[in-house]
């Protein structure tokens, strides 16, 4: 959808708003998806969707209604049942009136090609990959998925525009391509991805080499006792515990809340001085939007500077009781989830995530994550199993597969034994280096 | 509502598809929360689309289109078989499914008072009275309650001749109070930590006693806070009902699912130690564990006339006295399993979304005895509750869950409160220290709403069964024991 056409959908439906203010936004687009597994395609999906959402604000009452007819009798309903809902419930005493209109800076994210990229084209990019893992003797499973808007992994919508009765219009549209790939071989493993707004950055073949390689290598696992060990983590495991983190702790509603790391302690060391986040949508890597559920400009924000708390994120609600400034970081607001940093760039070193073995003379080599949730959330304490590829070092260099651990690990303790850093890149949505850390803890074995 | 679909189906076949069938969708939903005395949300939502899933050339194709006109169908259907042409470019085997005869039915849920039909007031009044009875309590920081209506209606038509008409009405709720120290964030949920849900109307919101609970719920919050730690080591553990469910989900019926099995999820989700060798010969849990599949189970969250490949709902066992039994199946598959016709497990979270295999209600067939009687059987053990945080490996062997409460019991009686109780085993040694399962009286249905698999993500829902039920010799106090 062109940013006139949105323009156009939005204005409609503004228009039909009776009483009260209101803002209406727009999420949605095209996805899609070539999946497959035991070397063959076992679906290939698309789907065009975009829904309406529409938000009336009468005084301090207020009620949304969404929904994916855009035509003005769409919008009508919307509105009455918006309006229905403002007008039944009492009033919310902290509730903002709607914001007015905003700059933003420009984001240069659609590229037209991976906008356009047929089935056809996922089709040889795949089959590229799965003879490359037949080549190696081992069965390739993955995605090659390409979009343009803001469909979710799970189907979720962004805003793709957002308008008010006060005038405030943005729009933003991008596009992505991402390929993920496993390599099996039995119960043993390996995994690679890249993902990027530009599907000309994508190289099945080489992705699946390096799952190859991996699976190969994970054959055979020895088993080591569960204790704390210096470990590399590569950017994929560390942007899965980064992701975590930052749901629970670095936006200001738990802050303010006292369920966050980061209460109380603004302004004190937190982790190490190595260590510096931050939330950046417009880093070249991430390429994200420049406004939030609210319609506010996303501003840059140092989270973390060199071990130093600064600043949680914050949307209008909680910068209000702050007596702050809003980020840019909102949901769609009213909600109870507060604002989210999702943008996030760890500032890494220099090299490649193979420099860091240096000096590890017996340690744990993990290429990803899985299934992590929280324990602890003031200590930010996860379990999670590492998964397609756990290595062991030793004498600084890679030997052999070692059996999957289960961890019990704070992320906050683990950025307060960060040795050295690799180069960043985007891996799971975060801007983060490869890290080498001391004490990591490994609870339990599994059986593969 | 029909034409779109017929068209749609029509075009399909004309451009060349071996098989079709389209769904079209319509979908309401509500939602509404408070927090701390305050309204958190009120959003009313509605979504209609068509889903194509074509078969050509041996190999699937699926596109979903919100453009609800002739145009809009016809190119849906057309891009689906587009699809499927270039999916069958890398394809080895052609899919074909198991026989099954069309179908023309219609079916719905129960619902005695329809849940859109109910003022807003009186949501609200009932979430306020609950937040009023939870902030009541001294120490709680934060209150929290939420309902949630949803209601679906899916035409089914398929190239094989079936058309069938389904509504599933969906009514839950829930609330919790945290309470929170300089170290401790302590929270307790009720009815789950997910609420609870039911394919009922509002008739199920008023059977429950939300008010009547808000209170112990913020004071047992407050008292974890003080309360001592869960030891480390080994013990005999007590799972409540709405944990063992979530316990069932992620050990039992997620590793059944034989598209997982087959390496179909390896890239996401993952695969299962249940390999198709094991089938009738694995000693899943001791001989007391039954654990059945039934998509027909009264108000469950997966009860349906038929799954979205138009097979009717079945009930089975995957357990049975502890033995392996069965798997969770398609139409594309169930043939790799021996078996000629699905299991009828395929559905699919909306008309954008291909329809895949997910569980159905999956439930531990009760044995006897109140959890008095469990309590009173117990000489040294942990009673946990409620669950608060769950992760399991990708072949779904090692899991590690904890709970929001446990009680230390001594003498089968409960002898202090212990704070962030935590589990961690392996499926099968797991199951099979399973030595007392409670009875009818015991046994409740847990709805889960957030169950995640595929790509792109979907989001279903199902409903475990449970009674209480003691495990012997488990790891307990993991991730505070270091």
């Amino acid at each position: 959808m062109t940013r006139d056409d949105a323009k156009s959908v939005l204005e409609r439906a503004l228009s039909v708003v009776g009483e009260g203010e209101g803002e209406v936004a727009l999420g949605g687009g095209t996805s899609h998806l070539t999946r497959f597994a035991n070397n063959e395609v076992t679906q290939n999906v698309s789907e065009r969707r975009f829904v309406l959402s529409m938000r009336v604000v009468l005084g301090k009452r207020t009620g949304r209604a969404s929904g994916n007819d855009l035509s003005r009798a769409g919008a009508e309903r919307l509105a009455r049942a918006a309006t229905a809902a403002a007008r039944l419930q009492p009033e919310i005493p902290d509730l903002l009136p709607l914001p007015d209109p905003q700059s933003y800076r420009t984001v240069d994210a659609d590229d037209e090609p991976t906008g356009r990229l047929g089935p056809e084209e996922r089709a040889r990019e795949v089959a590229r990959a799965v003879d490359r893992c037949l080549r190696a003797g081992v069965t390739a499973a993955g995605i090659y998925e390409t979009g343009r808007g803001t469909i979710g992994e799970y189907g979720e919508l962004g805003t793709l525009a957002i308008a008010n009765s006060r005038g405030l219009f943005a729009y933003h549209v991008g596009t992505d391509a991402a390929f993920r790939i496993s390599a099996l071989d039995g119960a043993a493993s390996g995994w690679a991805a890249r993902e990027s707004y530009r599907a000309a950055d994508i190289d099945g073949e080489a992705l699946a080499a390096r799952a190859a390689e991996k699976a190969v290598r994970s054959r055979d696992p020895v088993s080591w006792d569960p204790g704390r060990y210096t470990v590399v983590l590569e950017p994929a495991a560390v942007a899965d515990l980064l992701t975590d983190m930052s749901w629970i702790s670095l936006g200001a509603l738990p802050v303010q809340e006292g369920r966050s790391f980061l209460s109380g302690r603004i302004g004190q060391r937190v982790v190490g001085e190595n260590i510096t986040l931050r939330d950046d949508s417009y880093h070249p890597l991430h390429r994200g939007s420049p406004f939030d559920g609210e319609g506010m400009p996303t501003q840059p924000t140092t989270i973390i500077d060199r071990g130093v708390a600064k600043t949680p994120v914050y949307d209008r609600q909680t910068a209000a009781k702050d007596g702050r400034q809003s980020t840019g970081h909102g949901l769609p607001a009213p909600n109870t989830v507060g604002p989210l940093a999702r943008h996030l760039v760890l500032e890494g070193g220099s090299g490649p995530a193979e420099a860091l073995l240096q000096g590890i003379d017996r340690g744990l080599w993990i290429t990803r994550v899985w299934y992590t949730n929280v324990i602890d959330p003031k200590t930010v304490t996860l379990t999670g199993m590492t998964r397609d590829g756990l290595f062991a070092i030793e004498n600084g260099k890679i030997t052999r597969a070692v059996r999957n651990f289960r961890f019990n690990q704070s992320v906050v303790q683990m950025l307060n034994e960060v040795e050295a850093m690799s180069a960043p890149e985007l891996a799971g949505g975060v801007v983060c280096p490869g890290l080498r850390v001391r004490n990591f803890q490994m609870s339990s074995v599994t059986e593969f | 509502m029909k034409g779109l679909a017929q068209l749609a189906l029509d075009t399909a076949v004309a451009r060349g598809a071996e098989f079709a069938d389209v769904r079209f969708l319509e979908s309401e939903r509500e939602d509404l929360q408070v927090k701390d005395g305050q309204v958190g949300g009120v959003d009313r939502s509605e979504t209609r689309g068509i889903g194509v899933r074509v078969l050509h050339g041996g190999a699937w194709g699926y596109a979903g289109t919100d453009v609800l006109t002739r145009e809009g169908a016809e190119t849906c259907a057309a891009h689906a078989v587009a699809l499927a042409r270039a999916s069958a470019t890398v394809r080895r085997e052609p899919v074909v499914l198991a026989p099954e005869p069309p179908r023309r039915a219609s079916w719905s849920s129960d619902c005695a008072i329809d849940p859109f039909s109910v003022s807003l007031e009186k949501k609200l009044d009932l979430l306020f009275r609950v937040d009023e009875a939870l902030r009541g309590v001294k120490g709680v920081s934060i209150a929290e309650g939420f309902l949630t209506f949803v209601r679906k209606r899916q035409l089914f038509l398929s190239s094989e001749g079936s058309e069938i008409d389904q509504t599933t009405t969906r009514s839950g709720g829930g609330y919790s109070a945290t309470a929170i120290s300089e170290g401790e964030v302590q929270k307790r949920s009720f009815p789950g930590n997910d609420g609870q849900h039911q394919t009922l109307g509002f008739e199920f919101i008023e059977s429950v006693p939300w008010v009547e609970n808000a209170a112990r719920v913020g004071e047992e919050a407050v008292a974890l806070l003080r309360a001592d730690p869960c030891p480390a080591g080994e013990a005999d553990i007590i799972l409540e009902g709405s944990q063992l469910a979530l316990q069932i989900h992620e050990s039992v019926g997620h590793p059944s699912e034989l598209d997982r099995v087959l390496g179909m999820e390896a890239n996401y989700a993952g695969t299962s130690f249940l390999t198709l060798d094991r089938l009738g010969t694995l000693q899943f849990g001791s001989a007391i564990v039954n654990l059945v599949a039934d998509a027909t189970l009264p108000h469950g969250l997966s009860t349906f006339g038929f799954d979205d490949e138009g097979v009717e709902a079945q009930r089975w066992h995957i357990v049975r006295d502890g033995l392996f039994s069965g798997y969770l199946t398609s139409r594309e598959l169930a043939r790799r399993v021996g078996d000629a016709r699905s299991r009828g497990c395929v559905r699919s979270d909306g008309w954008h979304h291909i329809p895949m295999i997910r569980m159905v209600n999956l439930s531990l067939v009760p044995g006897k005895g109140s959890l008095d009687d469990l309590l009173a059987d117990t000489d040294r053990g942990i009673y946990m509750e409620t669950n608060r945080s769950w992760s399991i490996d990708q072949l779904r062997y090692n899991f590690q869950f904890k709970t929001e409460i446990a009680w230390e019991i001594r003498k089968g009686r409960r002898v202090r409160m212990l704070r962030n109780p935590t589990y961690q085993g392996i499926t099968t040694r797991f199951w099979n220290s399973c030595d007392f399962i409670c009875g009818p009286e015991a046994w409740a249905p847990w709805g889960v709403t957030n169950c995640g698999k595929g790509q792109p993500g979907q989001v279903a829902d199902m409903t475990h069964g449970a009674a209480p039920a003691r495990f012997r010799g488990v790891r307990v106090g993991v991730g505070y024991d270091d």
